[in-house]
């Protein structure tokens, strides 16, 4: 399912999709143009503080693997693989720029997209085309951010610069410049577009300060500063003047005016330094209310379009040293670990993954370019989760994307539907729902569990015992059931209750125990769940993917689809009687809904599949 | 009509002879004289001139061992054009042989070109206590081969260790031809008192290659099933 995105458009990444590993395909072209495709892990300053995460074709992984660079495939110039739980906690934010590597502005670049592929499938896809675009060098495409949950946000925002001007407005070091130059003059004032023109998020400027969309942008009063249309032109501090102290000097690039509506103001956050993210602030003043502090951007730099504020340092960016050619990159403050310093075009890092045996060898090419393996060349398994690419030759090499993720741990979650414990490290037994076990290496013995009495219980009022079996020796078992989404919840002395349907696999360590919850209408006249508490794992299978709600005071779930709630919310069953009042006007009668009351901090687990 | 809601599902176009669209439909890009077996039952749509020739004499021979043997579950596809393949929302993996082969599960073998050589080979040293033995169809050659996998499968070397590598039957979907293979009853005394861990079988595979298995015990043959 993949959502189309238009500048300023943003999602949560749990909406598009379940997964966190993401692989992030970047296509952009031009006649006789050559791109540098990189990704800035900035922090919560969205300051590029470690310059190990600014990935490019110098750098092609962050230290711990986070974010790789995966090179040209699957129709995309270059692309990422980006693993959001691997993460570092600093790095709040991903941003993927494109930038011309020697002459060339953006206006020449021909459609082009920024894509976002989870599990094989394309989730997001931010298209883009020159049109949008002027005399930019450089452009921020979209941005992966961390505002609670990682969102993906489309972004499209230029830059007159280049590589040098980004890096710059990140906060990295670009050695060797420092003149306080103002842009290039004559760049700067035949890009103003009109704004009917330009893609609909612009037409939404923040209203403290662009006039309605549509309404014609004042000109520049000079080229040093194309003030953003802007009704209240005083506010905008001279040309190259500093902004208050409180305005961060990174750019506000989700509070930038080329954002959808409704936005605040660049300089909105800027007094709290709030992280620019998804939420929507509350309305600015009316147009033509001086803002609060905070310029928007500063205007040292040209806008190339009248709402196009480059984010800028608060020095003003000298415009870009002339790039080398070969587009020698500030290596001295990057300090590219270990790959030398090669010239760029042309030079495409390895493939992380391993190469397919013969890519030369294409059998059976005929729909594809035969003797034209090089889109296969690093093609096939590279990305994460595959892209449905076409696979290169050779069995191992399609399979790479599904192989064994051996980590060490005692619980790993091979994919989504998949768990490996690994019975080595620590010889405790292992209890699991019984015939859930796919495979094993190892030895590893797999005997019956006496249900005892919990299983007695269980057993004698539902008639069906929790079936379960203790696997118990040295190896690694490979668990799943019925291809059900699977979930290792780990507990450092907590609780949890689950719906007894729903355990897949836990520690023996853990202490569990059977509650049950009576009321009327409650298939079997009760609802059986085990709670688990102590320190360990416990395995959760739900069908689908689960939603986790908060429990406030009107939580309500139905008791076939619940599968797991902090152990702190107490359960009240809620009477059909009761919901008659309540949303659910046509509900038969037949399914009970389980009322959850607790302190703030509790949650319940609800799969989208009534058992 | 809006349509922007469902153009992202739009096809591709075809860059290889057989290319998932999405996780769990096949799309092989048809060639007159490139023929195509494919599991009965499993085109969902296709576009350009293809026919379909079910219970094809060869066919049938060939796949005289699959099952009971009336009638192949496979069909031999031809024409030009795009032809859409799916297994009740399975996921699909695709597969490039360089002259490599693979035993694939006869219910998890979605299609696969015509000019590999092909045969079906009943599992030795393994049957099944209830139901038709485990039967599974051996591809070799140089070509594409699609197979299913309910859920996303995990792809396991073996002969990393020492120790063998013990496969649920029901999850098994493929592995490479060279791995030793043997039967394994975890059958005690306490399973006859209906006191079993549930897993009374396994397969057990040794030496070098690897093992796919997908995270699902389920290994009904909806294709068949559907009749």
């Amino acid at each position: 399912m993949s959502r189309e995105f238009q500048r300023g458009h943003r999602a949560k990444i749990s909406d598009l999709t379940a997964g966190t590993d993401l692989y992030v395909g970047v296509q952009i072209g031009g006649p006789g143009l050559s791109f540098d495709i990189s990704c800035f892990g900035l922090d919560a300053d969205e300051r590029l503080s470690d310059d190990r995460y600014f990935v490019f074709f110098n750098q092609p992984k962050s230290p711990e693997g986070a974010i790789q660079l995966l090179g040209e495939q699957a129709g995309d110039t270059e692309s990422f693989r980006v693993t959001l739980n691997q993460m570092p906690a600093h790095v709040r934010k991903l941003t993927f720029t494109a930038t011309i590597d020697g002459a060339g502005q953006m206006s020449q670049v021909g459609p082009g997209y920024l894509r976002v592929v989870a599990g094989g499938v394309e989730v997001a896809r931010y298209a883009f085309t020159g049109s949008e675009f002027t005399t930019e060098r450089a452009v921020m495409l979209g941005d992966l951010y961390l505002k609670d949950v990682w969102r993906f946000a489309a972004v499209g925002q230029g830059f007159d610069g280049g590589l040098e001007a980004l890096l710059t407005n990140f906060g990295g070091e670009v050695l060797e410049e420092e003149e306080p130059a103002p842009a290039p003059a004559p760049a700067a004032t035949p890009a103003f577009a009109p704004p009917a023109q330009q893609a609909p998020a612009q037409q939404a400027p923040a209203p403290a300060f662009a006039p309605p969309a549509g309404q014609p942008a004042p000109a520049p009063q000079s080229p040093q500063a194309p003030q953003p249309p802007a009704p209240a032109p005083n506010f905008a501090p001279p040309p190259g003047s500093t902004p208050p102290p409180g305005a961060p000097a990174a750019p506000q690039v989700h509070a930038a005016p080329t954002m959808a509506a409704p936005i605040a103001p660049p300089g909105y956050f800027s007094g709290d330094r709030t992280p620019p993210g998804g939420t929507v602030p509350p309305p600015p003043g009316p147009p033509g209310v001086p803002p609060p502090p905070g310029p928007p951007g500063v205007p040292g730099q040209h806008a190339p379009h009248g709402q196009h504020q480059p984010p800028q340092a608060p020095q003003p960016p000298a415009p870009a040293p002339a790039p080398a050619p070969n587009q020698a990159y500030p290596q001295q403050s990057y300090g590219a670990p270990a790959v030398p310093a090669q010239p760029y075009p042309g030079q495409q890092p390895a493939a992380p993954y391993g190469q397919p045996g013969q890519p030369g060898q294409q059998p059976y090419g005929h729909p594809a370019q035969p003797g034209h393996p090089a889109p296969y060349g690093a093609a096939p398994g590279t990305p994460p989760h595959g892209t449905g690419a076409p696979a290169a030759p050779g069995v191992q090499v399609a399979f790479d994307k599904y192989r064994e993720a051996p980590t060490g741990q005692r619980w790993t979650l091979q994919n989504p539907k998949l768990v490996r414990v690994d019975l080595g490290a620590d010889p405790q037994p292992v209890l699991a729902r019984q015939g859930s076990m796919v495979l094993y290496q190892g030895k590893v013995d797999f005997s019956y569990k006496g249900a005892g009495f919990m299983g007695r219980i269980v057993g004698n009022a539902t008639g069906q015992e929790m079936q379960l079996m203790r696997c118990t020796g040295r190896g690694q078992v490979f668990l799943a059931e019925n291809s059900a989404h699977v979930h290792p919840i780990q507990l450092e002395n907590d609780a949890i209750c689950v719906s007894a349907d729903a355990v897949l696999a836990f520690d023996e360590s853990l202490h569990h125990e059977v509650r049950r919850i009576e009321g009327h209408g409650i298939p079997g006249g009760a609802l059986f769940t085990m709670q688990f508490h102590g320190t360990g794992t416990v395995v959760v299978k739900t069908h689908g993917t689960p939603v986790v709600l908060p429990v406030t005071p009107t939580t309500f779930a139905d008791s076939n689809a619940i599968v797991a709630w902090s152990a702190g919310a107490q359960v009240i069953i809620s009477s059909q009687v009761r919901l008659r009042r309540h949303p659910y006007p046509g509900h038969s009668g037949e399914a009970v809904n389980l009322q959850f009351r607790g302190a703030p901090g509790n949650f319940i687990v609800v799969q989208p599949y009534e058992v | 009509m809006d349509q922007s809601l469902i153009a992202g599902h739009a096809p591709t176009p075809p860059a290889a002879r057989m290319e998932n669209h999405g996780s769990s439909m096949l799309k092989v890009a048809m060639q007159t004289g490139h023929d195509l077996f494919a599991r009965t039952g499993s085109m969902v749509a296709y576009e350009g001139f293809i026919q379909y020739e079910a219970n094809a004499p060869a066919i049938r021979q060939m796949a005289s061992q699959w099952l009971t043997g009336e009638g192949a579950p496979v069909m031999k596809c031809s024409g030009d054009g795009l032809l859409y393949l799916a297994d009740y929302g399975a996921d699909v993996v695709c597969l490039q042989l360089n002259n490599e082969s693979v035993s694939v599960n006869g219910t998890n073998l979605l299609a696969f070109d015509a000019h590999l050589q092909w045969g079906v080979e009943r599992v030795k040293g393994m049957a099944k206590f209830a139901g038709q033995g485990l039967f599974n169809v051996v591809v070799s050659g140089t070509g594409w081969v699609a197979l299913t996998s309910r859920g996303t499968p995990i792809v396991v070397d073996c002969g990393r260790g020492d120790d063998e590598t013990y496969v649920d039957p029901d999850a098994l979907v493929a592995w490479s031809t060279n791995l030793r293979m043997k039967g394994k009853r975890s059958f005690k005394a306490s399973s006859m008192i209906g006191r079993g861990s549930g897993e009374a079988y396994q397969l057990g595979f040794s030496g070098q290659g690897f093992v796919v298995v997908q995270p699902s015990e389920d290994s009904t043959d909806r294709l068949r099933a559907r009749g």
